[in-house]
């Protein structure tokens, strides 16, 4: 890849930045920035969250102007105040959220904005037809958005720059919202649009993607460049350091402060698929003890979140029984359960945790509508939960501006310590942490993984699920391999290794001692 | 070996799933609908339910509310809620009344078009420059339009008509009919032979005493299709409906779209209230005239799922129920029941056949109840006669609202930035 762009080293670089820097009330958003994009390469964008990464790239799309600074294009110094600016000079952005209309077809999102170009009609579908091939799309233009899949919605957003002309591609975080199998499937349209002389400025934290697919890092950290990097030689740990700018958190936890004392017991829980045919839990038994962290490893869609929801009540359990320190939970309702004493961090805070409109405090009194400190017998205590929100954003350093701010002004890594702080409130026995550190930076992934940590020697019982190997195998105490909706190995963090986990994930069989078959799984099921 | 990994959540590209082309399906609804009426008009004997004297009507009482159903129609595809309608409508009976008794009947719709749009243009500045929602702006443009035109016709109309609520006579549109076909038509329909007879009841009703707003109204229906579907601007005012981010974010000016949007919505409101003023047994502004009609447009438009297609259904419909009950009174509205009854027994047959056990118990149930109301009354009391249109929203929305799609920001409050 590489090889490719250093016989063009002689043209003038595709993007420089030099000197940028943008001020907003109160922070600085990036200041004396340096970047340099050759053409025809992979330019890996890596920092925390909130380091300034998204605020540089609107610079370039030319939805913030700079304050100081220049914009070279292709040699060229520019100055773009609009988007559309940006897009004349050849520079498209496929945002992380995607922008597209559910409700209208391929073909209208595609040339809304850019009709001039081509039309609406049959010239506009015949030429997105011959660009969706770059993009490997593979659907008729005529379809509507709300029927495609994650990762051809993706597609259309590259197929919308690509229309408009792009030669420079900035990809925001693109492999957030993709399983692997589309992360690899993205990274070949990468590698073969690059091969066709497009540009890509890739923004990620993920640096074993950055390693895979970038031919240059740079790095950047409170809002400045801190370096750049070979992704061939370098490490995703020097990476890492490079991005928070000291020694990195790990998730090791010491010495074992496993009890015998069982808090949560699962017997042959069931559960099948709405209609019915396929088992979506099958026969799950477990234990957890105080002070014991039990880890679920598993590639997504293994039955690991069916099994956290019906732990939580959300769904119901065909049959099996769930106990929490001799009480039946089988037939209470979710907040039953809760009061029963579980704390539940949610996969996903959006849709489960938060009220994102709502003020933080609003979202302290979520779940505990019925308890100390935020209820007074039938009444809400609205007092009380904002004096419990100024400790928990005190006690967890929840960096905001105030607890009376919607919970959507607080970046993820904030958001997901409110819910840490929340849930680990009135004195939970169990704590349920569905990904408690899924795209937060790491600065929060330490107080996240320290407060599990301090809670679990505080005698907290903890089930874990993660997709993050690292984070499974620091933390837990025992690790439990879940494939097709059965518990199927065990695993002993001490020795395993990520790799074995794996291959234990995938049904490929584990050859290493630390992995123990419990069940075995049938094959050639499909 | 590894199967876990090769299956992911791919939708595949379904294509598209339309075995019958838009206009076919149409056809076939009209169809049904006809011959559902000529079934129930031999049944109980009211020849009236399909003669040229209701359709006549319908269509006349349908026009406001097709009217008003297209204004909400381009409001909400731009993903601006108007409630405001009846206001909007309210201003322009009073204008299309002001113009029409000086200038007549052209300088009414100019009027009406113009005073709705102003509606309209309040509507946009309060929802889409200061952020209020969108329901509370519409609601007090209602109570707006009430008071403003009592106000403007106690000052205006009072010295003239010596009625504080109505305003002088207004001069009517001629109207147009195709005399020879009519008489053609009329012959076939004094027949009374099934099914012919109604459908040429319901043609001479379509082509007797066209008047030029008939045809203006019928016209901007395809006119409102083609701008909205088939062209740019109408691709982004859409798009501003459905995600107004992915719009800006693409060089959309939301604003501008939601404004024109908002503001040609009140003027067809408008429109539709020269419709009830230019109304040839009225010809006059009369207070409270509108009646809840804005609503009604509305609601044909939520029936007609947010398409032009299915809003003039929904107009027709209501207009029907409203032209039949001020035709021929209580007796034939009960005929319609009957009629209800019929449609219940062919859902029950259709629910039967694709194994819907409860929604086929349930039609089932509505049926035998329709059939006993029915057969025990004479006919329904006159209070409940004046009230069958809305009695018919009711009920179609209630049936309607499952498989409807409105636009996806519809009513959500946009910001830039």
């Amino acid at each position: 890849m590489s090889s490719s762009t250093s016989a063009r080293t002689d043209d003038p670089p595709a993007v420089v930045l030099t000197g940028i820097t943008k001020r907003f009330p109160g922070v600085v958003a990036n200041s004396d920035v340096h970047l340099t994009v050759r053409r025809g390469e992979v330019h890996a964008l890596c920092g925390e969250n909130g380091a300034g990464k998204s605020t540089l790239m609107k610079i370039l799309y030319g939805m913030q102007p700079p304050d100081e600074g220049t914009i070279e294009v292709n040699g060229e110094q520019v100055r773009f105040r609009t988007p559309s600016d940006a897009i004349k000079a050849g520079i498209g952005m496929v945002h992380q959220h995607f922008m597209l209309a559910d409700n209208l077809t391929v073909q209208e999102n595609v040339v809304l904005g850019a009709e001039a170009l081509h039309g609406i009609g049959k010239k506009a579908r015949a030429r997105i037809i011959e660009l969706s091939g770059r993009t490997g799309l593979n659907v008729d233009p005529g379809v509507l958005v709300e029927q495609l899949g994650v990762a051809d919605r993706q597609r259309v957003e590259i197929l919308k720059v690509l229309y408009r002309g792009a030669k420079v591609i900035i990809l925001d975080e693109p492999t957030a919202v993709l399983v692997p199998q589309e992360v690899n499937e993205l990274f070949d349209t990468v590698r073969g649009m690059q091969e066709q002389g497009y540009t890509f400025l890739f923004i990620s934290h993920k640096l074993d993607e950055v390693r895979a697919i970038a031919d240059s890092v740079t790095v950047i950290r409170r809002g400045t460049t801190v370096g750049s990097a070979d992704p061939k030689t370098v490490s995703s740990r020097q990476l890492a350091e490079m991005m928070v700018g000291s020694e990195l958190p790990s998730p090791e936890t010491r010495e074992s402060t496993v009890t015998d004392t069982v808090v949560l017991d699962v017997k042959g829980l069931k559960l099948m698929t709405p209609d019915g045919t396929r088992p979506i839990l099958d026969d799950v038994d477990m234990v957890v003890r105080s002070g014991e962290v039990v880890g679920i490893a598993g590639v997504e869609g293994n039955g690991q979140t069916e099994l956290v929801e019906t732990i939580m009540g959300m769904r119901k359990a065909g049959s099996g029984t769930i106990t929490l320190q001799d009480k039946d939970l089988t037939k209470l309702g979710t907040l039953a359960r809760r009061e029963a004493g579980i704390g539940y961090i949610p996969e996903d805070r959006h849709r489960h945790g938060l009220l994102l409109t709502q003020p933080l405090w609003y979202n302290r009194i979520l779940g505990y509508q019925t308890r100390k400190p935020t209820a007074k017998g039938i009444w809400l205590d609205t007092d009380g939960a904002k004096k419990d929100t100024e400790r928990i954003v005190t006690e967890f350093d929840v960096r905001t501006p105030g607890i009376d701010v919607p919970a959507a002004a607080l970046s993820g890594g904030n958001q997901q310590k409110l819910v840490v702080g929340r849930e680990l409130s009135g004195d939970p026995v169990l704590l349920i942490a569905s990904h408690p550190t899924r795209g937060v930076d790491v600065g929060a992934q330490a107080l996240i993984w320290d407060e599990i940590k301090r809670a679990r020697a505080a005698g907290l019982a903890v089930l874990l699920i993660s997709a993050d190997l690292d984070e499974l195998i620091g933390l837990s105490d025992t690790i439990k391999v879940m494939l097709r909706g059965r518990l199927v190995a065990d695993a002993d963090p001490n020795t395993v290794t990520p790799e074995d986990l794996g291959s234990a994930m995938t049904g490929a069989g584990s050859t290493s001692a630390a992995v123990q078959e419990t069940a075995v799984v049938e094959e050639g099921e499909n | 070996m590894i199967s876990t990994l090769e299956e992911k959540p791919h939708i595949p590209a379904a294509p598209r799933k339309r075995k019958m082309p838009g206009w076919a399906v149409a056809m076939l609804g009209v169809a049904g609908a006809i011959a559902l009426l000529s079934i129930t008009s031999m049944q109980t004997g009211f020849p009236q339910l399909t003669s040229s004297g209701t359709t006549q009507t319908a269509v006349r009482l349908a026009l406001p509310i097709l009217l008003a159903g297209l204004g909400g129609l381009w409001a909400e595809r731009a993903g601006v809620v108007n409630i405001g309608l009846e206001g909007m409508m309210i201003m322009g009976t009073w204008g299309a009344a002001w113009a029409g008794y000086q200038w007549g009947p052209w300088a009414a719709l100019v009027a009406a078009v113009v005073f709705g749009s102003l509606g309209g243009l309040l509507h946009a500045i309060a929802t889409v420059t200061f952020g209020v929602n969108h329901i509370v702006s519409g609601v007090a443009i209602n109570l707006l339009g009430a008071g403003l035109t009592k106000y403007l016709s106690t000052l205006i109309f009072l010295p003239l008509s010596n009625n504080p609520r109505q305003s002088p006579p207004v001069q009517s549109f001629d109207t147009f009919s195709a005399a020879g076909l009519g008489d053609w038509l009329g012959e076939l329909e004094a027949g009374q032979r099934l099914f012919i007879s109604d459908v040429a009841g319901i043609l001479r009703g379509l082509v007797t005493g066209v008047s030029p707003l008939t045809m203006i109204a019928i016209l901007l229906l395809p006119l409102s299709y083609y701008l909205l579907w088939r062209t740019r601007f109408g691709l982004r005012l859409r798009s501003v409906g459905e995600n107004p981010h992915a719009a800006d974010s693409l060089g959309v000016k939301v604003y501008f779209h939601k404004y024109v949007a908002v503001i040609v919505s009140g003027g067809l409101a408008g429109l539709g209230g020269a419709a009830l003023v230019l109304n040839p047994g009225q010809l006059s502004y009369l207070e409270g005239q509108t009646g809840g009609r804005g609503y009604i447009g509305l609601a044909a438009m939520i029936f007609g799922n947010w398409r032009p297609g299915g809003l003039l259904g929904g107009a027709a419909l209501f207009g029907y129920a409203d032209g039949l009950q001020l035709r021929s009174g209580g007796e034939t509205v009960l005929a319609l029941v009957y009629g209800v009854v019929i449609l219940l027994a062919a859902i029950v047959v259709w629910q039967l056949i694709r194994q819907r056990w409860f929604s086929a118990a349930s039609a089932i149930v509505v049926a035998v109840l329709m059939y006993l109301l029915y057969i025990s009354l004479d006919e329904i009391p006159g209070e409940f006669v004046s009230y069958a249109p809305h009695m018919v929203t009711l009920a179609v929305l209630a049936v309607a609202s499952q498989r409807l799609r409105m636009p996806a920001a519809d009513g959500l409050v946009y910001r830039r930035g």
